[in-house]
């Protein structure tokens, strides 16, 4: 009985990891499959000549290579400015505390993105900036600022008081102290919060789907999508164009391992 | 230098312009009527049969989700809490679903669960059963679980990474107290760690339920709502009211219907947390 | 019910905890064990309650073998250094829940909580959460609920380290009666030497995983049978003069030191090549005139306690912890006589720490 109890366990966890990666895997084999050997039955799971065809095909004859390097500068761009900007207002949370104005932050996340897709659409049309990188980075970047907040100022929190005041004892102002003093502490902090936002920036849709239509500046997400939704579906290149999407997460997973937890329960530990 | 004042304004000012002015505006659209400002929005609302279907079909699909991604969570976070070689790397690959851009995941499980050329399918094939009821995203009556499943894969990781965190976080002392006085592991379990893990559990549920009510790319690219309106939840619904018929107004006032209700269920569900301290 | 342990051998990653480590307690009594952190006593007790498996060796109760068996088969109860009551429970829950676990009547159950409360004085804290109540009241929480069953043995892991001086010195009489009332085996950790000398019927001082020490407290500080034994028990610690033997001027010397010694320590000493003199210091007689044979020093620093003094001196090469009378008060610097008092000699082989003499 208990021998049986030692297997289980460590069985469970192996049917769990194979659950988890069979899709992975799938998606990966399907991508490098010829479209003969796609859907055969019985289906094909290790033995097939692979074929770069459908990497060719997004990249050289659809517009897959301007969607990544837009979803590579929209998640990028819009990360910076919610790093600098949420910093600053994270520091100055954690120095200076403001509960009030801290919650109001905060609980921008709480709304769902649904209700502002309107009225952002219509002051975008009026800037005329609809169907560009702009906006979406100026979205993007409201999006993760109650987000770098959040992260950045529970880093802030946790340097004592002490190095800064020191460093202006000597002479710094408060912007060197943090510069010179600060930041150099929290650099793990940023590079997590970076990784965060980077994903949330590279998987995003619904702003992107709605904002950016055009092959002008539409993302990647986006770009697999309008595959699917129309009649004719090419498995073989929406399979390429997702392993293209999938791969930079799995780098930015790995920056964000240790503060996972951190960063998901943002919000509702205020209760 | 004001205490930090200055420091705040441009995060305050973003987040002014670009959420506070959509929200008066989304306000404003919603009470506009054909002859001025009114709740006639509100009121259809209350009378429109497709409105409560999306919204029963959106608690539906949230219940059903965090009736299969709650146990399987809280499984797998027990299984991991014991100390095990390679205890990391599992750790991280458990994770991955969750990682990826909802996009591809819907991308993988189409591919996967369809019809006539899915893997799924074509290995039941193989095996000589006969696939042609399973039609998963095809049929209405399997559409709503095809989605939840897809959901399952994807966020179950969510609930294992919080549980396990809470898991880790308890104080190991009070477990070898009561295997000392005499408890068996199931007992330990009842009486110990479910009853001490209560608050991380209140809050991993509270946010995956919070963001199950709040689901659309999944289902947009899954099933667009369909077959029929078997997968329409309410935000699919707010889509469809304001890109296909261009009704903004009308838009506006289910997504606040959408928040109110949102923000009642967790008021709800923290005031039943505090009634039973921990 | 009477603990042995045979032979226990234990070790984290490379580092051995416990080396070849027996001990046997006789039925109800209270040892003692003692010793500073890392010479591997926790890890013994949770050996002893389950919580650890040794490498080798073998822990029986009475004369069945529990070396494996599950903590709570092993029906024991363990009073931890903090208390690790159960945090979601109140007092009545926390006591109840080996009794609980147990699936015994409620009546029963409801009689048992309310003597050991009672008996702990917690009678009006019930209904409080652990969280709720001082450092003190969650010791005696912790204690009811290890008395609340009647169990095998007692386990002890310095249950009074974590309170101000005061109360663990109320505790510590507390527990001593209570021990006393029940009559159990106890099995007791602790790194204070006044805690074991009270609370033992027997000390067993351990050091790097080892037995250095089984005995009754009197033996143990009045017949210590190492160096580290000496130093460990006695506050003021033992003074410890390294020297050696001059057989023919028949005395002991250490530095400028010399102290004359009587036939029977000598014929034991003579043959080892260097030789520790331990000397307790209130067995230093002090004085401002010299007597026969008395040797000098020169005051290094004077505290005054109150109900008696505690002086170094400084003399050949040396210092000296003494202890004496409140009336004997020395400036700094000034000069003194003393002498070892005759019959309360100890002395060990430097390279083995083994005691010689007595």
């Amino acid at each position: 009985m208990k021998t049986l109890q030692r297997i289980l366990g460590p069985l469970l966890l192996a049917l769990a990891t194979l659950l988890t990666l069979f899709p992975v895997y799938w998606l990966v084999t399907l991508s490098l499959k010829r479209e003969v050997d796609q859907f055969a039955v019985p289906p094909i799971w290790l033995r097939f000549t692979p074929t770069l065809a459908h990497y060719y095909d997004i990249f050289f004859v659809r517009s897959f290579g301007a969607y990544l390097a837009h979803s590579v500068v929209v998640a990028g761009v819009s990360t910076l400015l919610a790093l600098a900007i949420g910093s600053l207002a994270a520091y100055s949370l954690a120095r200076f505390p403001r509960p009030g104005l801290a919650f109001w932050i905060l609980s921008n996340r709480m709304f769902p993105p649904i209700v502002s897709v309107i009225p952002l659409l219509l002051m975008l049309r009026w800037a005329k900036l609809l169907n560009s990188l702009a906006a979406l980075i100026v979205v993007y970047t409201a999006f993760n600022l109650p987000f770098v907040v959040w992260m950045m100022r529970s880093f802030f929190e946790e340097i004592p008081v002490d190095l800064e005041e020191a460093a202006m004892m000597d002479g710094q102002t408060r912007l060197g102290a943090l510069w010179r003093v600060v930041l150099p502490l929290v650099r793990p902090g940023l590079a997590a919060t970076a990784a965060f936002c980077l994903v949330i920036g590279w998987n995003e849709f619904l702003f992107a789907f709605l904002v950016a239509q055009t092959d002008a500046a539409m993302t990647l997400p986006v770009g697999i999508a309008g595959r699917v939704t129309q009649y004719e579906i090419k498995w073989g290149a929406m399979s390429a164009a997702g392993v293209v999407a999938m791969l930079p997460v799995f780098a930015f997973a790995a920056a964000m391992q240790k503060h996972l937890v951190r960063g998901l329960s943002l919000g509702a530990v205020k209760g | 230098m004001k205490q930090g004042r200055i420091w705040l304004a441009p995060a305050v000012v973003a987040l002014a312009a670009l959420s506070i002015y959509p929200l008066l505006f989304a306000i404003e659209v919603s009470l506009r009527t054909g002859s001025g400002y009114g709740l006639d929005n509100y009121f259809r609302l209350a009378r429109d049969r497709f409105f409560l279907v999306s919204l029963g079909q959106t608690l539906l699909y949230t219940t059903l989700a965090l009736a299969v991604e709650f146990p399987l969570g809280l499984t797998l976070a027990l299984l991991v809490d014991r100390e095990f070689r390679g205890r990391r790397l599992l750790r991280s690959i458990l994770l991955i679903p969750m990682l990826l851009p909802p996009v591809v995941v819907a991308v993988i499980w189409r591919l996967i669960l369809n019809a006539e050329f899915g893997v799924l399918n074509g290995a039941l094939r193989s095996l000589g059963l006969d696939t042609s009821g399973l039609t998963w995203f095809g049929s209405e009556k399997s559409a709503m679980l095809s989605v939840v499943l897809v959901d399952v894969w994807e966020w179950t990781p969510f609930l294992f990474l919080l549980l396990l965190a809470g898991l880790q976080g308890l104080p190991v002392e009070p477990f070898e107290a009561a295997r000392i006085d005499g408890a068996s592991p199931s007992q330990v379990f009842l009486r110990l760690t479910l009853p001490m893990l209560r608050p991380v559990i209140a809050v991993a549920v509270l946010l995956r339920g919070m963001d199950l009510l709040r689901v659309f790319d999944q289902i947009f690219i899954l099933t667009q709502g369909g077959p029929g309106f078997a997968t329409e939840t309410v935000t699919l619904y707010i889509y469809r009211t304001a890109f296909r018929y261009w009704n903004f107004g009308y838009a506006a006032a289910m997504s606040f219907v959408l928040l109110a209700a949102t923000t009642v269920i967790a008021r709800a569900f923290l005031r039943l947390l505090r009634q039973h301290p921990a | 019910m009477r603990i042995r342990l045979d032979n226990l051998n234990k070790r984290f990653g490379s580092t051995p905890v416990l080396r070849d480590f027996s001990l046997e307690t006789a039925a109800g009594e209270f040892l003692v064990l003692l010793g500073p952190s890392g010479c591997g006593k926790t890890t013994c007790l949770r050996t002893v309650a389950g919580l650890e498996r040794p490498d080798s060796g073998r822990v029986f109760l009475d004369d069945t073998d529990v070396t494996h068996a599950e903590p709570r088969d092993r029906d024991m109860a363990m009073v931890f250094q903090s208390y690790a009551l159960y945090p979601h429970l109140n007092v009545y829950e926390n006591i109840a829940f080996p009794l609980l676990v147990r699936k015994l009547a409620a009546g029963y159950v409801e009689k048992r909580v309310r003597q050991a409360a009672e008996r702990l004085g917690l009678a009006g804290l019930l209904q409080r959460r652990p969280r709720e109540l001082s450092g003190g009241q969650r010791q005696r929480v912790a204690l009811a609920r290890a008395i609340v069953r009647q169990p095998n043995a007692f386990l002890f892991d310095e249950p009074l380290s974590n309170l101000d001086a005061k109360l663990r010195l109320e505790m510590r009489g507390e527990l001593k009666r209570l021990q006393h009332e029940l009559g159990v085996t106890s099995l007791y950790v602790t790194h204070d030497q006044a805690e074991a000398m009270t609370l033992g019927r027997r000390l067993a001082v351990m050091k790097d995983g080892e037995l250095e020490q089984l005995g009754s407290p009197e033996e143990v500080y009045s017949r210590p049978a190492s160096l580290f034994v000496a130093g460990f028990l006695g506050s003021p610690a033992m003074n410890l003069l390294p020297g050696r033997v001059d057989a023919a001027a028949r005395c002991f010397v250490s530095g400028e030191i010399v102290v004359p010694l009587d036939a029977d320590p000598l014929g034991r000493l003579g043959a080892a090549a260097s030789i520790t003199l331990g000397i307790r210091p209130e067995n230093i007689e002090l004085a401002r005139t010299p007597g026969e044979g008395w040797l000098p020093g020169r005051v290094y620093v004077c505290e005054s306690m109150g109900n008696e003094n505690l002086i170094v001196i400084a003399a050949g090469g040396a210092h000296l912890s003494c202890r004496a009378a409140p009336e004997m008060r020395f400036d700094f610097e000034s000069s003194v006589w003393f002498r070892f008092r005759p019959g309360c000699l100890h002395f060990f082989d430097t390279s083995t720490t083994r005691a010689l003499w007595p």
